[in-house]
């Protein structure tokens, strides 16, 4: 398996306001999680709530005003409570860069996808949208009920 | 397992059909899902040979019968983990710039 995912977005908008967009908990509740439990800072395990997915641990890494933010987490939502370094995990990062004209590019990586055991990588799997069971065979049954 | 190879199997209306006649996780007899499909006996083990080829099913001998099961774990690992969680970060940050963008306005 692959180890790494890099993502790309341009967005009209200043490093300040993405960065506050990432790292100020008011904001990522708009465009990320459904809610935050704890407290979103750097050194804490807050938990991202994902309303009909569950819950998911986090600890965040490290936090550089406006370029920088990022976190551990086990993707998928494995519903796994505790600290998320104790276990299998990826680390997610956010990189802001000012690309000229007020406009800023946001690389994401999420990385650590190698060292994640078979059962994690299958469970997250199984907790994106039903999985692939249901995606397939849901779209097969509504064409041939048609 | 290859996607291209899942994809291909089942690329077919009658292959289709018969995934979806054991969708529910049954084991049936291979005349049972391959009734009033139009096809001979002969065309229906074709047909399902190859969705086992792709371990889309898998083919059990019972006597004279051959039973046939969906395979739901080559199935799952047909769409990748690394390929679905990409598509969750396009969506999320195509959410984090709409959230940014329209802030400004």
């Amino acid at each position: 398996m692959q180890d790494a995912i890099t993502k790309e977005i341009t967005i009209n908008a200043s490093k300040e306001e993405v960065y506050d967009a990432i790292a100020n908990p008011e904001k990522v509740i708009k465009w990320f999680p459904d809610a935050i439990e704890g407290t979103y800072a750097v050194g804490e395990q807050p938990l991202f709530v994902f309303e009909g997915h569950g819950k998911a641990q986090m600890y965040i890494v490290d936090a550089k005003p406006y370029e920088y933010f990022a976190y551990r987490w086990i993707p998928g939502g494995s519903d796994f409570v505790g600290d998320v370094r104790t276990v299998p995990n990826t680390l997610v990062e956010f990189r802001i860069n000012e690309e000229g004209d007020g406009m800023c590019k946001v690389v994401l990586t999420e990385s650590g996808f190698a060292s994640l055991p078979k059962d994690i990588a299958e469970n997250a799997f199984k907790m994106n949208s039903g999985g692939w069971d249901y995606f397939i065979l849901d779209s097969f049954k509504k064409y041939f009920n048609k | 397992m290859i996607e291209s190879q899942i994809f291909k199997a089942l690329g077919d209306p009658l292959r289709l059909k018969i995934v979806v006649r054991l969708s529910d996780g049954s084991t049936r007899t291979l005349g049972d899902i391959t009734k009033g499909l139009g096809i001979t006996r002969q065309g229906a083990r074709k047909q399902v040979a190859v969705l086992a080829d792709a371990k889309i099913v898998r083919l059990k001998p019972q006597g004279r019968e051959v039973k046939v099961t969906l395979d739901m774990d080559s199935l799952r690992m047909g769409k990748d983990l690394i390929t679905q969680l990409e598509n969750q970060w396009d969506k999320r940050l195509r959410r984090l710039k709409n959230l940014v963008e329209k802030s400004r306005d």
